[in-house]
């Protein structure tokens, strides 16, 4: 097992920092930005314990986010279902899912599992564009939010729904983190590092990477379930690759194998994004703001950036240079 | 090292913080904030960028000061993708505190965005984005639509058709919601109008890159015409392909005009010749306020507007008469859109007026067919339906 000595300490500033920016926030930044942080910073840790730790680099992982999504909208729309009965259902079937799915990929490895990962998401995702029950490409709405008035609050108000968010997501960071410090996270990392030997060990290495592809495609249901009571609506896109490539993007920004570099590489990539979209913030550096529309490739510019001076992401960058041991670790 | 990371998250948190704090609040004297919810990136960038200018140019035209109250436009990029949509409607209604929304090129962002306006009580003025629904079973009272409903387009077609000795037609489009409801819309009025299907096809969207085995499934069933439905860059190339399979002079080829857009009608050039096509503008309009419009668009842009650019050239105007009749408030958001039920003109279509029943306009519908016109190629109106209306279809909006 790893020391990690910056983990603590990162959590709780990034946890201060979150319950700061809430309290001093408006509707906008309560209702899009840290929400939107939340949502994909679950998506993000999920999927880092397949990336950081069982090194399976999966590029189908919003296809679980958008079965999770469908199942809230059609439980909730469909059969009157309450939303609290409907979230455990959403992360149950796209577990379900990953356990059928997952029983063959896993058996792949490298670009291979990357491939077929890649063509399930496009598989759901299609199924999702034409299934006319669902609204096809249009989409279905009306999807209702969590109700929580026997608690006295009011999730369609912007502050409280993103508490709810932000809180869903630190439980999902403790869930994680409980199971990549277990033993069962140990051996993923070892599988990792060296599947043969594992093996060898009499390990069945299989049931353990299944074991980690259902319990991320579980909190991605949820992820899912939570992403559509945010939108109240409901469309393929959700499932689409790019999303799919958005959430891996956050995973290597912040750094893979450390939960917590996830949630801060969700954080770095949708702060910049909004920002970079936004004429008023060119404007605030004195360039035109036309460079707004082209927000998109500023962004892939620093991506490529931090790619080349922080290979291991923004966490993991950190974490070498508190150890001080060389460039050439990580 | 340590430091300029740590320096430079802490440069990217307060950028953060410095965006979330800096929100503005609304006096008498301050600018009337347009929201322009139109994609910047993605597949229908270049449509929104042609809705952004046309917009520009009706601010010149019509005046962008009403009461002392300059019209000042807000923008957020939808991406042409539904979630992104929706986070940049809230950007311009939260964040912005935008008066009035106008934009949605697809029909996809306007489903998303939907009930947040709605909920928001925020004006939005549809300017591309036809999907039926929208001004029929999911109607609002916030969201009026300055371009057309699908239904709105095609359903004059069937009849035409059939009247005009087309008997047998073949249906094709791509495999989505919208293609469907095109299609749907123009069987109904063929097949009452005595017309038969001669069969359809629904090639997948995005996936299509040859049209060979549909169009040979085409020619096999020997139709007198065929209606299709494609836009963009596979409209391009359907027409290019029709004419290579050798149709283009045996099976009469109609659509939607989107097929035949004046945004690039003069790539498909001498293919296109003779196709039917039903739209609510085309450029070739004979009347004194279309030729004007259309000369002030090429001396700026260099090239015809298309019927995307007029429909937020006249979605600006419908927003400034408002306002005019308002005297430039905006506080009374409920007489700012009953302001927009009572506003008439005669702009580059020819009548235009929403309808305060659905929200939809009411507008004519132009048959044409393409014709060679100087050394390019253009459509040409055949016949007019004027003042085309939408039934309720299940719209009932109070406020």
């Amino acid at each position: 097992m790893r020391r990690d000595p910056l983990q603590i300490p990162t959590v709780v500033l990034l946890v201060l920092a979150m319950a700061a920016w809430w309290h001093g926030a408006d509707f906008y930044v309560h209702e899009v930005l840290l929400s939107e942080i939340a949502l994909f910073a679950m998506l993000a840790m999920s999927l880092d314990l397949l990336v950081g730790y069982a090194g399976m680099v999966s590029l189908g992982h919003a296809a679980f986010l958008g079965i999770g999504a469908y199942v809230t909208a059609g439980l909730t729309v469909f059969l009157g279902w309450p939303v609290a009965l409907a979230m455990p259902a959403s992360a149950l079937v796209a577990g379900l899912a990953a356990l059928v799915v997952g029983s063959f990929v896993v058996r792949l490895g490298g670009v291979f599992f990357i491939m077929i990962t890649l063509a399930i998401g496009q598989m759901v995702y299609a199924y999702f564009l034409k299934a006319r029950e669902f609204g096809a490409d249009d989409g279905m709405s009306g999807i209702p939010r969590l109700d929580l008035s026997f608690l006295g609050l009011d999730t369609a108000d912007p502050a409280v729904f993103s508490a709810v968010l932000l809180l869903a997501a630190l439980a999902v960071y403790l869930l994680l983190r409980v199971v990549v410090r277990s033993p069962y996270g140990a051996t993923l990392v070892a599988i990792h590092q060296n599947e043969g030997r594992v093996r060898a060990l009499g390990c069945p290495v299989h049931r353990y990477k299944l074991g980690a592809y259902v319990l991320a495609a579980a909190i991605a249901g949820l992820a899912g379930s939570l992403t559509t009571q945010h939108s109240s609506f409901v469309s393929p896109d959700l499932a689409f690759w790019t999303v799919s490539g958005e959430v891996l993007i956050m995973v290597i920004l912040g750094g893979g194998g450390s939960i917590v570099g996830a949630a801060i590489g969700a954080c770095a990539f949708l702060v910049l994004k909004h920002w970079l979209s936004a004429g008023e913030s060119w404007e605030a550096l004195g360039l035109p703001t036309f460079m707004a529309d082209h927000w998109q490739l500023v962004m892939g510019s620093l991506f490529v950036l931090v790619v080349l001076v922080a290979a291991d992401g923004i966490y993991g960058r950190a974490r070498r240079l508190l150890r001080r041991d060389g460039p050439q670790a990580g | 090292m340590k430091t300029t990371t740590l320096r430079g998250l802490g440069r990217v948190a307060a950028a953060g913080l410095l965006g979330a704090l800096t929100a503005l609040p609304a006096s008498a004297a301050s600018p009337i904030k347009v929201g322009l919810l139109l994609p910047s990136s993605g597949v229908f960038a270049g449509l929104g960028k042609d809705q952004d200018i046309s917009f520009q140019m009706a601010l010149e035209d019509f005046g962008d000061e009403v009461g002392g109250r300059k019209i000042v436009l807000v923008r957020a990029d939808t991406e042409s993708k539904p979630n992104s949509g929706l986070a940049a409607a809230k950007k311009l209604i939260l964040r912005d505190r935008a008066d009035v929304l106008v934009g949605v090129i697809s029909s996809g962002v306007l489903g998303a965005v939907r009930d947040y306006v709605d909920g928001a009580k925020v004006p939005l003025i549809v300017t591309n984005a036809g999907n039926d629904d929208i001004t029929g079973e999911k109607c609002s009272p916030w969201i009026l639509r300055s371009s057309f409903s699908n239904d709105q387009i095609v359903r004059e077609m069937g009849p035409w058709m059939a009247r005009a000795g087309y008997k047998r037609v073949f249906l094709m489009a791509f495999d989505y919601a919208g293609g469907h409801q095109l299609m749907d819309s123009f069987r109904k009025g063929f097949v009452a109008a005595g017309g038969e299907i001669a069969g359809e096809e629904y090639p997948p969207l995005g996936e299509t890159k040859d049209f060979g085995p549909y169009l040979a499934k085409l020619k096999a069933a020997e139709p007198d015409a065929a209606f299709v439905f494609f836009a963009g860059g596979p409209a391009i190339k359907f027409v290019k392909e029709y004419a290579a399979f050798g149709l283009k002079d045996t099976v009469k080829l109609a659509g939607p005009g989107w097929l035949t857009s004046a945004l690039y009608v003069g790539k498909q050039g001498a293919d296109a010749e003779g196709t039917l096509s039903i739209l609510n503008y085309v450029p070739s309009i004979d009347s004194a306020e279309n030729k004007g419009f259309q000369e002030r668009f090429r001396a700026k842009h260099g090239r015809d507007a298309s019927e995307f650019g007029v429909a937020a050239y006249d979605a600006a105007r419908l927003v400034i008469e408002a306002l005019q009749a308002t005297g430039g408030a905006t506080d009374d958001r409920q007489a700012l859109v009953a302001a927009m039920h009572r506003v008439q003109f005669n702009g580059p279509r020819g009548p235009f007026r929403i309808d305060p029943a659905t929200n939809n306009v009411i507008q004519n519908i132009y048959i044409s067919e393409v014709e060679k016109i100087g050394d390019t190629y253009g459509a040409v109106v055949k016949e007019v339906r004027p003042n085309v209306q939408d039934a309720p279809n299940g719209c009932s909006k109070p406020f």
